[in-house]
């Protein structure tokens, strides 16, 4: 993939990102504020912007949104489950839902 | 005697019923939608057998806190509580409106079909809030994942490891495993 490619397709997943969370807060914000893990600002902030100031936003080099595991240990842990792919889940669920937002 | 002043309000009363279809739905019994509506228990009864098309189950609540720190329900508690808090604390939705997002999403998160039973039930749901604010039992960090679980609020909870971290060894090998297993022996022999 070119160095082209890449932020092309980064602009995409930008783009695709702030329209999912933006249809999710506006479909149930309280569900979307904890899918999205995002505060009650932001959410407000996404539900109301409109079409060109998301094109704006998105059309960055950088990824918009940030990755929710900054502890690289746990996420090694959850990654090595290789018995049950439920417990995995379950595991990251309560990890992610723990998080501030 | 006093008169309530309070007049009945048609809105007020759908909005009630919407609410009782809604926990219905998601498998509550009788005594909640009593706790939390304020619809008479005639109606609710008449409400839940239009819905479900059974009779609402009799008998006392499920009231010991000893279930939830068993291997699988505590897991799938602690799933509900953490998703239920970080509602409360970052969503401003408070009370039953939070439970029933909440526990929405817990089916959501572990993949519910609606034909199996989740582990989880609405009214235990319900009822793990309630022994949460009554501080029976709490939420507390696992000293190797840092993942908060529910434990007794009354036990020695210093270096806790939570039942994801340490899996005990009999942990999920209960009966009806077993006659699954079995059954598909049965199936491939």
């Amino acid at each position: 993939m070119s160095e082209n490619e890449m932020m092309s397709e980064i602009k995409d997943a930008n783009l695709n990102y702030l329209m999912l969370a933006q249809q999710m807060i506006r479909a149930d914000k309280a569900t979307a504020i904890f899918r999205l893990g995002i505060s009650t600002d932001i959410a407000d902030l996404l539900e109301g912007l409109s079409n060109l100031q998301i094109l704006k936003l998105s059309s960055s080099n950088m990824m918009l949104a940030r990755f929710r595991f900054e502890d690289g240990a746990i996420l090694s842990m959850l990654t090595d489950y290789t018995k049950d792919r439920a417990l995995a889940n379950s595991h990251t669920a309560i990890l992610l839902s723990g998080q501030e937002a | 005697m006093e008169k309530t002043i309070v007049k009945k309000s048609v809105v007020a009363e759908a909005e009630q019923i919407q609410l009782a279809i809604q926990m219905i739905n998601l498998g509550a019994r009788l005594q909640l939608l009593e706790t939390q509506t304020n619809l008479s228990r005639e109606r609710l009864i008449k409400l839940y057998k239009e819905l479900k098309g059974v009779s609402p189950p009799k008998g006392m609540l499920p009231f010991s806190t000893d279930w939830f720190l068993t291997w699988q329900p505590n897991i799938h508690s602690s799933i509900f509580l953490n998703i239920y808090n970080y509602l409360v604390k970052n969503a401003q939705v408070k009370d039953i409106t939070a439970i029933i997002k909440a526990y929405s999403l817990y089916l959501q998160q572990i993949g519910h079909d609606s034909e199996a039973e989740p582990v989880l039930s609405m009214t235990r749901a319900w009822t793990l809030v309630r022994f949460v604010d009554s501080k029976m039992l709490k939420m507390h960090a696992c000293s190797c994942c840092s993942g908060k679980f529910v434990v007794n609020a009354y036990d020695l909870n210093q270096n806790y490891h939570c039942n994801l971290c340490h899996i005990p060894s009999r942990a999920g090998k209960t009966k009806k495993s077993k006659e699954l297993a079995y059954k598909l022996v049965s199936v491939v022999a």
